[in-house]
């Protein structure tokens, strides 16, 4: 089967900064793809790329066959970029669910608005996915009355009523509080089982290696390994990767989990 | 602690809790000040009130005499003066919705990234602020007929009075925009907005949101500015109504404290109704 994401020789300078290195990466369908990495190892930045809230500097970017060159111009690329996010759904770490909106309208909102699918279908849209996250209950409240767990699991069934081709995970739980991941790491290994294609930048190493089906490594702008999580995290080829499986083990151990 | 110091407690302190003692204190403290505040102005008011009361004559040693109000006139003329308000109002009401539309449509030219179109903004904002009010109002009434252009009275002072707000409000409806963070924009392209999408379904609403109090604050102010389109002489609001009176039969100052008092009572009313608008959006459901 394709590919539904394929990037080749991805590159991205921030200014003279070089931080993205000629990035290759597929992503199959239902596929569970976890990219670890350092902070600022690039890793946010290359799936941000993805759905080009990023603009790549080069490289080529296909999404379910629809295929991007970096640095396009004019209406037609335009059309491209807004083809490919509808194909992605982007679960950002902040959240970014509409204040002013209630919890239902802040799901319906892409269905209604971009979709321009009727309000009545667009609510057994949004109900059936909040459903799936969990949040079913607090349906007609507004986010500023949720806790972040919630406030994310949202999120995701924001995303997911667009119906995408592939989720794209943002370091979804790195804004929460400690006791609030669980609850949504145990949505998004729900949404794995599924069968959701998922690319996930993440620091949750018991996720990646528990639930994705293969681990990207990334240091400063390179992919320096990929494998699947049994040998990532038990064999890892690259002294990086070692650096960082090491300290994430050194990080269990110790008393104070931060 | 035994019984018996907690009985002996309780007899000298009663059974509230330190915390509970403290915030009754403040509470006590800011009730005294309150009520010091208010016995201050009914004593300024009252004290006007003798001031306008009319009283003439020596109590013991001391002659007093006070301004003198011709209250004859006053009942004459207080319903024409009075029936001035709703032109007030209305021209207010006009003239705002005009300039919170100005307002954010100059806010997205400020922030727009096409040099026209962001020209045309700054340009408009400069000349306005530039010049003053009264000049501008005179130029609706008086200028603009010389070139052939003659507007209804009502819609010159609407026109001169909300192209002028909508000149200081684009502020307001900038710092509204620019307070949407830059998360909200990403999710709403995200999910596969366009930009007009983004700016009309997320961006706008809550920059509006934002600018609810201030508008108010801007509409109290936009009640008093009013009064200077009577000075062409076509809008027979409560400024017009009042200085007509008063001049015709020499009694400006009972004319005159008449539309004071008008528009002071409108002044306090709507800084109510804007002071429980402000607290409700301040809690901030939505």
């Amino acid at each position: 089967m394709a590919s539904i994401i394929r990037i080749s020789n991805l590159d991205k300078f921030f200014g003279r900064l070089q931080v993205l290195k000629q990035i290759s990466l597929e992503v199959e369908p239902k596929e569970v793809v976890c990219l670890i990495g350092r902070s600022g190892s690039g890793k946010s930045t290359l799936l941000r790329c993805i759905n080009f809230l990023e603009e790549p500097s080069g490289g080529i970017i296909e999404v379910d066959g629809l295929q991007v060159k970096a640095g396009g111009k004019g209406k037609q690329h335009r059309q491209l970029v807004h083809e490919v996010r509808l194909k992605t759904g982007m679960v950002f770490q902040e959240f970014n669910l509409f204040p002013h909106m209630s919890v239902v309208e802040n799901v319906m909102e892409g269905p209604v608005t971009v979709k321009k699918m009727d309000r009545g279908k667009a609510v057994k849209i949004a109900e059936m996915n909040l459903e799936r996250v969990g949040m079913s209950e607090k349906r007609d409240e507004y986010p500023n009355r949720l806790s972040g767990g919630q406030k994310q699991r949202i999120a995701i069934a924001r995303a997911l009523a667009m119906e995408p081709k592939v989720m794209l995970f943002d370091e979804p739980t790195s804004a929460l509080d400690p006791e609030l991941i669980g609850e949504v790491l145990a949505v998004m290994k729900k949404l794995a089982e599924d069968g959701t294609t998922m690319l996930v930048v993440t620091h949750e190493m018991g996720f990646a290696r528990d639930v994705s089906d293969r681990v990207l490594v990334l240091s400063e702008g390179v992919l320096v390994e990929e494998g699947d999580p049994e040998q990532i995290f038990n064999n890892p080829k690259d002294r990086r990767t070692q650096a960082l499986i090491e300290r994430y083990r050194m990080d269990r151990q110790s008393p104070n989990p931060n | 602690m035994d019984s018996m110091d907690t009985k002996e407690i309780i007899e000298q302190y009663g059974t509230k809790s330190q915390a509970d003692l403290m915030y009754e204190a403040q509470l006590r403290a800011k009730w005294k000040f309150r009520t010091n505040v208010v016995i201050s102005w009914v004593a300024m008011l009252i004290f006007l009130l003798f001031l306008f009361s009319g009283i003439n004559g020596s109590f013991g040693g001391f002659s007093i005499k006070t301004i003198h109000l011709d209250f004859q006139f006053i009942r004459e003329n207080l319903a024409f003066v009075a029936g001035g308000i709703a032109q007030t109002i209305l021209i207010s009401f006009l003239s705002i919705g005009l300039a919170i539309i100005l307002a954010l449509l100059t806010a997205l030219g400020r922030i727009s990234n096409i040099p026209p179109i962001y020209a045309i903004c700054t340009f408009y904002v400069s000349l306005i602020r530039g010049t003053p009010l009264y000049l501008q109002i005179f130029f609706f009434f008086l200028a603009l007929p010389q070139l052939g252009i003659v507007l209804p009275g009502l819609w010159a002072g609407v026109l001169a009075l909300g192209l002028n707000y909508g000149a200081y409000m684009s502020e307001i409806f900038r710092a509204g925009l620019s307070s949407v963070s830059k998360g909200q924009r990403e999710a709403a392209l995200a999910i596969g907005m366009t930009s007009a999408q983004m700016m009309g379904r997320i961006v706008v609403p809550q920059a509006l949101r934002f600018a609810i109090p201030p508008i108010g604050n801007e509409f109290i102010a936009m009640l008093k500015d009013s009064a200077l389109v009577s000075a062409t002489g076509f809008v027979h609001e409560l400024m017009w109504r009042s200085t007509k009176v008063g001049r015709a039969s020499f009694r400006n100052l009972e004319a005159l404290v008449m539309a004071a008092i008008f528009y002071w009572a409108m002044t306090l009313i709507f800084s109510t109704v804007q002071g429980q608008m402000e607290t409700r959006m301040s809690k901030g459901d939505r």
